[in-house]
C-alpha cells in the first residue's frame, strides 16, 4: 500500500471521475474558507480562512497536475505558497498594528470606508 | 464745373507719389515703446525714485525730435516706412483675396502735423507729471509712466499706421491706456466706475470702427492707405459724386463712412456717446490734459480727416457729423455753464470744442477743423494743467465756490497767467489762436451749402458766447477776488503740511463747512507748484499764444495748417469752388440746392453762402468777437469780484457768493437741470442700462433654473443613486467579502443557466 | 458547448438531485456548526455536514466503479485524508478560540499534504509541511499570543465576544454554498470532457538529463555488477552537420542508451536503462521550474523580498503608532470622563 502512496513519477493516467473527487474536496474546502472569512470577526481567524482557500486552490492545482501528467500545476502551487507566505507576513504585521491601535481583534471595528 | 477736375487731379496726383521713408522714422513709435519696456523693468526692480519719469521724458523727447526732423525733411511728401510684415495672407489672386497689413507707417503732412503736437505735448506733460505724480513715487509712479508711454506708442500707431488695421490697433491701444489711466486711482470707486464707463461706451464706437474697417476691406480689397487712396475704384466713385451721379456709388461704400463715423463719435466723445469723457476726469490731471483733451479724443477728427475721400462718398455721413458736432457743442456748453467742478467744466468744454472740430471738418473745412485741433490741443492742455496745479496745491479742491483769489497768492502767478492765456484762447478773444481757428469753422458753416448749415452757424456762434461765459466764470471765480480757499479731501503722501489734517478734512465737509473752513485755514497751507509744473505751464502758454501765428503763415492757403493739409488725404476742398462741395453734399439735387442758395445769397459770390448779407470770411471776425466779448462781460458781471471796473461789472466779495446765485434762483429748475447734465446719464440709465438689467435678470433666472437646473440634475442623479447604494458601503471587511463571493456565485450561476 | 451535452455531463458524473440536496444539507450542517451566542449546535452540525459530504462521495464512488471499475475509484487514503482535511477545516471556522483554529488548520494542512502525496506531488507535500505548518502557522500562533487580551478570571470562556458569535451566518452560508453548488455543476460538466495526453512525460524528460541516465547506469554496474556501463565506457553522442558533438544517443521509448566502448575507438554497444530508473518528483518539479518557467521563480523571489521590506516598514511604523495611541489615550484621560473607563 505504501508503494502506491509514495509513487514516483506519474505511473499511470487518472480517471476523470477520480479527478472530480479531488476537485469536489477542493471546492468544499474553499467554500468553508469563504464562509469562515465572512462569518468570523477575529482578524487572525479571517486570515487563517484565506490561507485555507489557498490550500483548496492548491489541491485543485495538484490534482490537475496529476491528471495531465504535467509539473506546471505544482509550479503554480509554489507560487501560491510564496504569495501565502508573503501575505501572512504582511497581514500579521498589520494585525499587530491594528491591535495596538484599538486593543481589539474585531475586524468590524475597522469601518473607515463606511459610506 | 471746370474747377472740379483740378481737385480730382490733385487728389489723384498726391496719391501717386508714394515713396519709402527712411528707417529712422520708426524711432517715433519705437522710442515710447522703449520707455514702456524700460519702465517695466523699473517696476520689476521696484524703483523707488523718479527714474521712470526721466526715462519717459527722455524717450518722448527723442520721439519728438525724430518727428521734428521728419517734419523738416519729409514734409510735403507721402512716404511709407515698413517695420515688418504683420499680416500677409492670400487665398487667391483676385481682388480682395489678399490681406496685407504691415507694421508700417504712412508719413504724410497730416500724420506729421498730428505727431508734432502729440509727441511735443506728451513730452511736456510727462515733465509736468513727473512733479504732479510725485506723491505716488515708488507706488503707482512706474505704473503711471508705463501706461503713459504705452499711450504715446498707441497714438503713434493710430496716427502713423499705414493701414487701417494699424489704426485699429492704435485705436484700441489708446482706449486701453485711457481705461488704465482713468482707473489709475483704483481704490477710488468713482475712478473705477469712470474707467469702466469710458471703456464700455468706447466699445460701442469701436464696434462701428471695426465694422467700418471690415467693410473697407470687403469693398475695396485693401486696408493700406497707399493702395486705397490710389485705387481706381475710389477715384471712380469720387468722379461719380463730382458729376452728380452719387446714386452710382454702391450702398456698401456709403455705409463705410457711416460706420467710421460711429467710431469717431465714440472716441471723440460726440453725442450720444459723449457721456464717458466728463467722468474720465477721475484720472490724474496730466492724463486728462494729454489723453482726454489734447490727443486721444482728436482721433475721431483724425479718422475723418484721413478717410475724407471715403466720407465724401456718403450722402449722409458728413451732414450728420456736422449736425451732431454742433448739437454736441451746444449741449456740452450748456452743461459746462452750470458745473462747479473746474476740471469737469474743462471736460465739458472739451466735448464742446470737439463738436466744433467735427462740425468744421464735416462742413468741408478740414483746415478749420484740424487747425482747431492743434490750437485746442495747446490751450486745453494748458487749462487742464492749470486746473491740475490748483488741485495739486489745494489737496484735491476743485469746487469753484470754495476757491478764490489765486492771482493774489504767492507762488500762483504762473498758474494764473497760464489760466488766463488758456481762457482767452478758449473764449475766442480776438487775436488768439482759438479765435482764428473757431472763426474758420463758423465762417465755413455760412459758406458751405448744406442742410440748414446756416442755422448750425448761428448755433455755433451762440455756443461761442456760452463758451466765453463759462470759461471766464471759472477764471473770475477762482483766480480773482478775495483770497479764500478750503482744502479738498485728498492728501498727498509727501505733503507734510496737510498730511495730518487730511483725515480731519475728510470728515463731514459738507455738514459744518464753516467750522471746517476755519479749521482748514488754520492748518492747511496750499503748496504752489514748483519748477517742473511752472516750466511746463509757461512753455505751453507761450506755445498757445504763438499758435495764433500759424494763421498768418502762407495766408493764401488759409494758414500753415492749410499748407500742411494740401498734400494729404484730408486735402481740403476749401480752395475749390464751393459749388463742387455742394454737389458732394446734395447729390441728386445739387443744382436745385445750388439755385436756392444762389437765390438766398446777397453776396457777389453766387456759390458762396453769406451771413447777414456779408461775406462770412470777412465779417466773421467781428461777429464772433462780439459774441465772445459779450460772454466774458456777462461772466464778469455775474461772477467778477468787487472793484472790477469800479464795481460795475462784478460785486463778488466772498468765494461762494455772487450775482449768479440770484439769477439761478430766478430761472430755478433750468440751472439745476444743467448742473445735473440734463439728466442724460439718468436717461441712458433708464433707456439702456435698466432694460439691459431686466433682460440680464431674466437670462440669469433662465440660466439658474434651466441650465443650472439641468446641470444640477445630472449631478444630483448619481448622488441619488449613490444614496441608494450607500448602505452597501458598510466599511466592514466582511460585507465586501460577502458581496464579492455572492457576486462570483451569481455570475457563475448565470453562466450555468446560459450554458444549460 | 451545446446545451444538451452540458446538461448530460452532470448526469455523467453524479446525480444532480443527490448533489444539490446534499449541498443544501451540508449548508444546514455548517450553519448549525457555526458559533452562536446562546445554544451550541456544533456537534449536530458537524455530523450533518459529514453525512452530506459522505453521501456525495459514496454516490460519486458508486458511479466511478460503475463506469471505470476499480480504476475509477481514488486511492483509499483519499477518503481518510479528505475526511480529516474537511473536518479540520470545518473546525477551523467554527471553533471560538483562535488558537484552536490555528491548530486545526495545521491538521488541515497535514491532511492536504497526504492528498498531495497520493497525487504524486511529494515535493509540494513536504514543502507545505515545512513552510505552512512549520513557519507560517507558528507565526500565526505567535501573533495570536501577542494580540490577545489577557484572560480574565471571571469569564468561563475567555473569548472575546467577537469570537463567540458568528457574523451574518445565514447570508454567508447561503452565498458560500450557492457558490459551491455552481462550482460543482461547472466542474461536473467539464471534467468528463477532459482527455489525458498519451505521452509518458517522465521518460521523455529523462532524455534531457543524459548524465542522470549515465549515473544510474554506472551505479547499476557498481552495485549489481551486471548491466550498466563500465568505468572506461562513456555515453555516445551523435555528430552534428558541422562536425561538433551532438545530442546523447538515448532512446526513451525502448529505454536504451548507446555506449562508446573505448575512448578513441569507434566501437559502440547498446545498454538498457535500469528498471528502477524513473524521474523523481523533485527532479520533475525542479526541471519544470528551471527549464520551462525560469522567470517565475525570479518573480516569486521578488514577491518575498517585497513582503520582507513591507514587514520591515510596518515594524518601523509600529513604534510611531504606538506613540500615537499613547498620546490619544493621554488626551482622553486628560479630557476626563470616558477616558478613564476605557
Amino acid at each position: 500500500m505504501m508503494t502506491t502512496l509514495a509513487q514516483s513519477g506519474f505511473p499511470e493516467a487518472m480517471s476523470s471521475l477520480t479527478l472530480f473527487h479531488y476537485l469536489f474536496i477542493s471546492a468544499v474546502m474553499f467554500t468553508l474558507g469563504l464562509i469562515g472569512f465572512v462569518t468570523r470577526r477575529n482578524l487572525i481567524v479571517m486570515f487563517l480562512c484565506t490561507e485555507m482557500m489557498f490550500q483548496a486552490s492548491g489541491i485543485a492545482l495538484i490534482a490537475f497536475s496529476r491528471f495531465y501528467l504535467e509539473y506546471t500545476g505544482q509550479v503554480f502551487v509554489i507560487f501560491v505558497l510564496t504569495v501565502a507566505a508573503a501575505e501572512a507576513a504582511m497581514a500579521l504585521a498589520l494585525v499587530v498594528l491594528l491591535f495596538r491601535r484599538h486593543e481589539t481583534l474585531d475586524g468590524s471595528v475597522w469601518s473607515l470606508l463606511k459610506g | 464745373m471746370t474747377s472740379i477736375s483740378p481737385t480730382l487731379a490733385s487728389m489723384a496726383d498726391t496719391a501717386l507719389h508714394v515713396g519709402s521713408a527712411p528707417a529712422w522714422v520708426l524711432a517715433i513709435p519705437l522710442l515710447p515703446m522703449l520707455a514702456v519696456v524700460l519702465n517695466t523693468f523699473s517696476a520689476i526692480f521696484r524703483v523707488k525714485t523718479k527714474l521712470p519719469a526721466w526715462i519717459t521724458i527722455a524717450c518722448l523727447a527723442g520721439s519728438f525730435l525724430a518727428t521734428a526732423f521728419a517734419f523738416m525733411t519729409l514734409s510735403g511728401q507721402t512716404n511709407v516706412a515698413t517695420g515688418w510684415k504683420w499680416f500677409d495672407l492670400s487665398w487667391g489672386a483676385g481682388q480682395g483675396q489678399q490681406f496685407i497689413a504691415d507694421f508700417g507707417f504712412y508719413i504724410d503732412n497730416l500724420t506729421l502735423l498730428w505727431m508734432l503736437f502729440v509727441t511735443g505735448l506728451a513730452t511736456l506733460i510727462a515733465v509736468y507729471a513727473s512733479e504732479y505724480m510725485e506723491h505716488d513715487v515708488g507706488k503707482g509712479y512706474t505704473r503711471f509712466f508705463v501706461a503713459f508711454g504705452l499711450f504715446v506708442f498707441s497714438m503713434t500707431c493710430l496716427v502713423m499706421g499705414d493701414n487701417m488695421l494699424m489704426l485699429y490697433l492704435g485705436w484700441e491701444g489708446v482706449g486701453l491706456c485711457s481705461y488704465l489711466l482713468i482707473g489709475y486711482f483704483y481704490k477710488k470707486p468713482a475712478a473705477v466706475a469712470a474707467a469702466k464707463k469710458a471703456f464700455i461706451v468706447n466699445r460701442i464706437g469701436d464696434l462701428g470702427l471695426a465694422i467700418g474697417v471690415m467693410l473697407t476691406f470687403v469693398h475695396f480689397g485693401t486696408l493700406e492707405y497707399a493702395q486705397l487712396f490710389q485705387s481706381e475704384q475710389l477715384a471712380g466713385y469720387i468722379a461719380a459724386v463730382l458729376e452728380g451721379r452719387a446714386g452710382d456709388v454702391p450702398l456698401m461704400a456709403q455705409l463705410i463712412a457711416v460706420f467710421l463715423m460711429i467710431g469717431a463719435f465714440g472716441k471723440s466723445a460726440q453725442f450720444p456717446l459723449y457721456v464717458w469723457l466728463p467722468d474720465a476726469m477721475e484720472g490724474p490731471t496730466p492724463v486728462s490734459a494729454l489723453i482726454h483733451a489734447a490727443t486721444m479724443v482728436t482721433a475721431g477728427v483724425y479718422l475723418i480727416a484721413r478717410m475724407l475721400p471715403v466720407f465724401l462718398l456718403s450722402e449722409w455721413a458728413l451732414p450728420v457729423v456736422a449736425w451732431v458736432g454742433t448739437f454736441t457743442a451746444l449741449l456740452a456748453a450748456t452743461i459746462g455753464m452750470a458745473q462747479f467742478d473746474i476740471k469737469r467744466i474743462m471736460a465739458y468744454s472739451t466735448v464742446s470744442q470737439l463738436g466744433y472740430m467735427f462740425a468744421g471738418i464735416a462742413m468741408l473745412s478740414s483746415v478749420g477743423g484740424v487747425y482747431h485741433v492743434v490750437t485746442h490741443a495747446f490751450f486745453k492742455a494748458l487749462l487742464f494743467l492749470c486746473c491740475g496745479a490748483v488741485m495739486h496745491g489745494f489737496a484735491g479742491q476743485l469746487d469753484l465756490r470754495k476757491l478764490s483769489g489765486l492771482w493774489h497768492m504767492k507762488g500762483w502767478r504762473v498758474v494764473s497767467v497760464g489760466m488766463l492765456v488758456g481762457c482767452l484762447n478758449l473764449a475766442g478773444v480776438p487775436f488768439t489762436a482759438g479765435f482764428f481757428s473757431k472763426d474758420m469753422i463758423i465762417a465755413e458753416a455760412f459758406v458751405t451749402p448744406g442742410y440748414g448749415y446756416s442755422l448750425l452757424g448761428w448755433t455755433l456762434l451762440f455756443t461761442a458766447g456760452l463758451t466765453a461765459y463759462y470759461t471766464f466764470r471759472v477764471f473770475f471765480r477762482v483766480f480773482t477776488g478775495p483770497v479764500q480757499y478750503e482744502p479738498g479731501d485728498e492728501h498727498h503722501g509727501e505733503d507734510d503740511h496737510s498730511h495730518d489734517h487730511a483725515q480731519d478734512d475728510a470728515h463731514g465737509h459738507d455738514g459744518h463747512s464753516h467750522e471746517d473752513h476755519a479749521h482748514g485755514h488754520d492748518h492747511f497751507h496750499p503748496h504752489p507748484p514748483r519748477f517742473a509744473i511752472n516750466f511746463v505751464l509757461a512753455t505751453l502758454s507761450v506755445l498757445a499764444v504763438l499758435a495764433a501765428g500759424l494763421y498768418f503763415v502762407s495766408p493764401e492757403k488759409h494758414g500753415w495748417v492749410g499748407d500742411m493739409l494740401e498734400e494729404s488725404t484730408a486735402h481740403n476742398l476749401y480752395t475749390a469752388d464751393h459749388s463742387a462741395a455742394a454737389m458732394f453734399l446734395i447729390d441728386g439735387d445739387a443744382h436745385a440746392a445750388h439755385d436756392t442758395h444762389a437765390d438766398a445769397a446777397h453776396g457777389e459770390h453766387a456759390a458762396h453762402g453769406s451771413i447777414l448779407g456779408f461775406n462770412p470770411h470777412e465779417v466773421m471776425y467781428y461777429i464772433s468777437a462780439i459774441f465772445g466779448l459779450t460772454g466774458i462781460g456777462l461772466a464778469a458781471y455775474l461772477h467778477g469780484p468787487r472793484g472790477m471796473v469800479s464795481g460795475f461789472l462784478g460785486n463778488r466779495v466772498e468765494a461762494g457768493k455772487c450775482r449768479m446765485d440770484a439769477v439761478a434762483k430766478a430761472f430755478d429748475p433750468i440751472p439745476r437741470w444743467a448742473e445735473n447734465k440734463w439728466y442724460v446719464d439718468e436717461f441712458y440709465h433708464f433707456l439702456f442700462v435698466r432694460p439691459l438689467w431686466v433682460v440680464s435678470y431674466i437670462f440669469q433666472t433662465i440660466d439658474k433654473l434651466l441650465v443650472d437646473g439641468l446641470v444640477n440634475l445630472f449631478g444630483y442623479l448619481p448622488r441619488l443613486l449613490g444614496r441608494g447604494a450607500q448602505p452597501g458601503q458598510s466599511g466592514v471587511l466582511h460585507g465586501y467579502a460577502l458581496s464579492m463571493a455572492g457576486g462570483v456565485g451569481v455570475i457563475l450561476f448565470i453562466v450555468v443557466l446560459v450554458t444549460l | 458547448m451545446s446545451a444538451s451535452r452540458g446538461a448530460a455531463s452532470v448526469e455523467a458524473v453524479i446525480s444532480p438531485i443527490v448533489l444539490y440536496s446534499m449541498i443544501a444539507l451540508g449548508a444546514v450542517g455548517v450553519l448549525l456548526a457555526l458559533p452562536r451566542a446562546k445554544a451550541n449546535f456544533a456537534l449536530p452540525g458537524f455530523l450533518i455536514g459529514a453525512v452530506a459530504g459522505g453521501v456525495v462521495l459514496l454516490v460519486l464512488g458508486a458511479k466511478a466503479v460503475d463506469m471505470d471499475g476499480a480504476r475509477g475509484l481514488p486511492n483509499l487514503y483519499f477518503y481518510v485524508f479528505g475526511f480529516v482535511a474537511l473536518a479540520a477545516s470545518l473546525r477551523v471556522i467554527t471553533h471560538p478560540k483562535p488558537v484552536y483554529s490555528a491548530l486545526y488548520f495545521i491538521l488541515t494542512i497535514l491532511a492536504t499534504c497526504g492528498l498531495f502525496l497520493i497525487l504524486s506531488a511529494e515535493f509540494m507535500a513536504f514543502a507545505l509541511v515545512i513552510i505552512y505548518a512549520g513557519a507560517i502557522l507558528i507565526t500565526y500562533l505567535f501573533v495570536i499570543m501577542l494580540a490577545t487580551q489577557a484572560p480574565t478570571e471571571e469569564l468561563s470562556e475567555n473569548q472575546a465576544p467577537f469570537d463567540r458569535v458568528a457574523r451574518e451566518p445565514v447570508m454567508a452560508t447561503v452565498a458560500g454554498f450557492l457558490l459551491l453548488a455552481v462550482l460543482s455543476t461547472l466542474m461536473a460538466r467539464g471534467v468528463p470532457t477532459l482527455t489525458v495526453r498519451p505521452v509518458v512525460k517522465g521518460d521523455q524528460i529523462l532524455t534531457e538529463l543524459p548524465l542522470r541516465i549515465e549515473r544510474a547506469l554506472r551505479e547499476q554496474h557498481m552495485l549489481t555488477g551486471e548491466g550498466g556501463i563500465l568505468p572506461t565506457e562513456t555515453l555516445a553522442r551523435g555528430v552534428n552537420d558541422d562536425g561538433s558533438p551532438g545530442a546523447y544517443l538515448v532512446d526513451p521509448i525502448d529505454r536504451t542508451a548507446v555506449v562508446r566502448v573505448d575512448a578513441d575507438g569507434g566501437a559502440t554497444r547498446v545498454v538498457a536503462w535500469p528498471e528502477d530508473l524513473t524521474l523523481g518528483n523533485v527532479e520533475g518539479v525542479g526541471y519544470e521550474l528551471i527549464k520551462a518557467q525560469p522567470g517565475a521563480i525570479e518573480i516569486a523571489g521578488v514577491i518575498l523580498l517585497m513582503a520582507m521590506l513591507g514587514a520591515v516598514v510596518l515594524a518601523r511604523k509600529q513604534m510611531q503608532i504606538d506613540e500615537d495611541a499613547k498620546r490619544v489615550q493621554a488626551e482622553g484621560l486628560a479630557a476626563g470622563g470616558e477616558g478613564a473607563s476605557s
